[in-house]
């Protein structure tokens, strides 16, 4: 009497755990299945940080490939056209150590100019930018929509007559940048203590 | 004051004003020369619509409104044009002084979009400091139910008197233009909030107020305090009522008009006569005639000032707008506009350049006295380490630049030029995120395309090798397994994201009319050219299946 309570304690406690655990395994498999993700919410993140000139100096075609790169440990510092600050961001984001910038900087934001005069109508630039901002048609002179060029060089190399420049991005009046410079945040007595120094 | 609610913090700086508030207000000398900026509003800049060598009236239109939120500009003289670039227009006067008005409108007769049209062809924009175009500020009522306007003539800030002397000689005009803007808004109750530093002004107004028809207007005379004058700061006041954090005065039912910009309605409606005027406030030791003046818009500062007796040796510093909130010339050549509400010839004594900015000793002063209750110390500090992230979190942005943390803080540290470059800065960053994601959309939709057109060509060659072989009857041998299933979860994933996409497009279209929906559209058409390339794919799939099958 004693021991059979006993063995249908242990085998009714048994039967519960193994039950909640197929239960909650079922549960879980369903799920899963269920609200399955295609896309990476990590690999989003990251994309959104990159600066979206689709220019290839990381290595890869375009930004999103390098993003998911990045998510698979590749190094966050190929991206010359976001400079330091994206690095940073990167960095933040991943938890990693942010690294000097593989290449160099860009000091200012450029577009693609087209002297329409040496334009020869070839179209080779129109099949290179990856945002379709060149217009023109075969044996008609192409030009650049200033707006849409994200300024990613690629339609110099196939120019057969080399007829495109990289210029500085325009800005219009009303994206004006105040040019402020403070004085350093220094207490008066770490000045004098600064200046006493050699 | 019975009725006046309180907002939080506001200073008690110099007033000022009797310097300028003596005398009448009186027309400036026709100008012979006049340049016209074509940003003089908020928004984008107008175009131009004239050429070098065109004749024009006062009142001609010399540029055409841009986009969504901009603003016509007309002559402020007749003449000729003789110069048009990329910023601005100038005219030579013919001294004729010629106008071109439009028809005028009973205002209580017409349909609400004939008036409409008609502050819209006039360039009305609002005279107070902004700018913004008065026939959009309208339209809210499309979107907001208005039940009180508020006639702003608080007129906080010292030296400005433009208000208070545009009342005392037209009171009676600026409540009809009241009474049109509550007619357009279908706003039920008028209130004036104005300042107990004008009597004059308020006792036009008394008498004023018996005559206006058909909505009761009511008078709230309120404590002078700076910056009572605050649209929000305001509104609070007179009807404590508070408006949300990043929203507007429509969100609780108000809408807030100057008397400058309803005196200017009133001449655009009843006379057809557009915004080539305005008045401003000539003062400031450096001048011997201060006062109020009707200024033909586009008319040189130097111009003006010394009609009113500038003193070239006294005079230090010209400020456009009032001492707190205004910005210092930095050439007398510039150009009167639809903006300038003051000019300040200001000596060394009057206005001493600040003393050296000292640290920061967390005094807490600026807190004190903040009329939004934000915390500009904090602000200041991360400003300067343009820590992005907790400016947002403060609030940078409820921020109405009003000057009195800098006014009070002991260490004159000039913290409103902080906030503005912060401020500048951040909607650079805006402007910049929603670039890169337009560039990315651009990148997504071509890549869409070249996989469409690869999917067409490669459908266009099998039907070619399929003819080719179907006379020979040789069994093709094909290279891959056709993943069928693979390609139906692909095609249907497509068919799912342009359904998405139209519903996102139809959802934003809904929710704000007024937003560029390229961006949207584009999403659209990417998710369309994927589901063509994946219809492709599946329907040549399936041919090649069958055709195993068959053979």
């Amino acid at each position: 009497m004693y021991s059979s309570i006993d063995v249908i304690g242990i085998l009714s406690a048994i039967a519960v755990l193994t039950g909640l655990g197929v239960g909650f395994g079922a549960l879980l498999g369903v799920v899963s299945e269920r609200f399955k993700r295609e896309d990476n919410p990590l690999v989003e993140q990251i994309d959104a940080i990159l600066p979206q000139t689709q220019c290839g100096q990381c290595g890869y075609p375009g930004c999103r490939p390098y993003a998911e790169a990045i998510n698979q440990g590749d190094a966050l510092n190929k991206c010359p056209p976001g400079g330091e600050a994206t690095i940073h961001a990167l960095a933040d984001l991943l938890g990693r150590e942010p690294a000097p910038l593989d290449g160099e900087a860009q000091s200012v934001a450029k577009v693609a100019f087209i002297r329409e005069e040496e334009c020869i109508g070839c179209t080779k630039c129109i099949q290179a930018c990856p945002v379709d901002a060149i217009i023109g048609a075969a044996k008609l002179m192409h030009t650049v929509i200033e707006d849409e060029c994200t300024g990613c060089d690629l339609c110099l190399d196939p120019c057969p007559v080399d007829c495109i420049d990289m210029l500085p991005r325009s800005a219009p009046l009303n994206q004006w940048q105040p040019v402020v410079a403070h004085s350093s945040n220094v207490i008066a007595s770490d000045r004098q203590s600064a200046q006493g120094e050699p | 004051m019975s009725n006046a609610y309180d907002f939080p913090g506001g200073i008690y700086p110099p007033e000022r004003k009797q310097r300028s508030n003596r005398s009448a207000l009186t027309e400036a000398p026709l100008p012979s020369r006049v340049i016209l900026t074509l940003q003089q509003h908020s928004g984008q800049a107008a175009t131009p619509c004239v050429a070098p060598g065109d004749t024009v009236k006062v009142g001609s239109v010399i540029a055409k409104r841009e986009g969504m939120i901009s603003s016509d500009l007309h002559a402020s003289i007749s003449g000729m044009v003789s110069e048009v670039n990329a910023t601005q227009i100038s005219i030579e006067g013919d001294g004729q002084d010629e106008w071109l008005r439009l028809p005028p409108l009973a205002w209580q007769y017409v349909e609400p979009h004939a008036l409409l049209e008609r502050l819209n062809d006039s360039g009305i924009v609002g005279l107070g400091g902004a700018g913004f175009p008065t026939h959009i500020k309208a339209r809210v009522v499309e979107r907001h139910a208005i039940n009180t306007l508020v006639i702003n003539a608080a007129e906080c800030e010292p030296y400005i008197t433009v208000d208070d002397l545009t009342l005392r000689h037209h009171a009676n005009e600026v409540l009809e233009g009241a009474q049109i803007i509550a007619k357009l808004c279908g706003a039920q109750h008028i209130i004036i909030g104005i300042e107990d530093n004008k009597p004059e002004a308020i006792e036009a107004l008394k008498h004023a107020l018996s005559n206006s028809q058909p909505i009761s207007i009511e008078l709230k005379v309120i404590a002078t305090r700076y910056p009572s004058g605050g649209e929000r700061q305001l509104i609070k006041r007179l009807l404590n009522l508070n408006v949300p954090s990043g929203g507007l005065p429509a969100d609780v039912g108000v809408l807030c008009h100057n008397p400058g910009t309803l005196l200017a309605i009133l001449h655009a409606v009843r006379d057809g006569q557009p915004l080539v005027s305005r008045v401003v406030t000539l003062t400031g030791e450096a001048i011997s005639q201060p006062g109020n003046r009707w200024v033909r818009l586009g008319t040189s500062v130097r111009e003006l000032l010394e009609q009113a007796g500038l003193n070239t040796p006294e005079l230090h510093q010209v400020i456009q707008g009032g001492p707190m909130m205004g910005t210092p010339l930095l050439t007398l050549d510039a150009p009167v506009t639809k903006l300038t509400n003051c000019l300040i010839a200001a000596t060394i004594e009057e206005l001493p350049p600040p003393p050296a900015e000292s640290p920061c000793i967390r005094c807490g002063e600026c807190e004190s006295v903040c009329p939004v209750a934000l915390l500009p110390q904090q602000l200041h500090w991360y400003a300067r380490a343009q820590d992005d992230a907790k400016l947002e979190r403060y609030h940078l942005f409820d921020c109405i630049e009003c000057g009195a943390c800098s006014y009070v803080c002991p260490s004159h540290i000039p913290l409103v030029v902080d906030y503005r470059e912060a401020k500048s800065r951040l909607r650079l960053q805006r402007i910049e995120t929603a670039k890169a994601e337009h560039a990315k959309h651009r990148f997504e939709f071509r890549q869409a395309r070249l996989a469409r057109e690869e999917a067409e060509k490669q459908a266009r060659k099998e039907a070619r090798q399929a003819q080719q072989r179907r006379p020979s009857n040789t069994i093709a041998a094909s290279s891959e397994k056709v993943d069928l299933r693979g390609l139906r979860i692909a095609h249907a994933a497509a068919k799912a994201s342009v359904k998405k996409a139209e519903k996102t497009l139809a959802r934003v279209a809904q929710e704000d009319p007024k937003q560029s929906l390229d961006d949207f559209e584009m999403q659209l058409a990417t998710a369309q050219e994927n589901l063509k390339a994946a219809e492709l794919q599946l329907a040549q799939a399936r041919e090649q299946q069958s055709s195993e099958e068959s053979s």
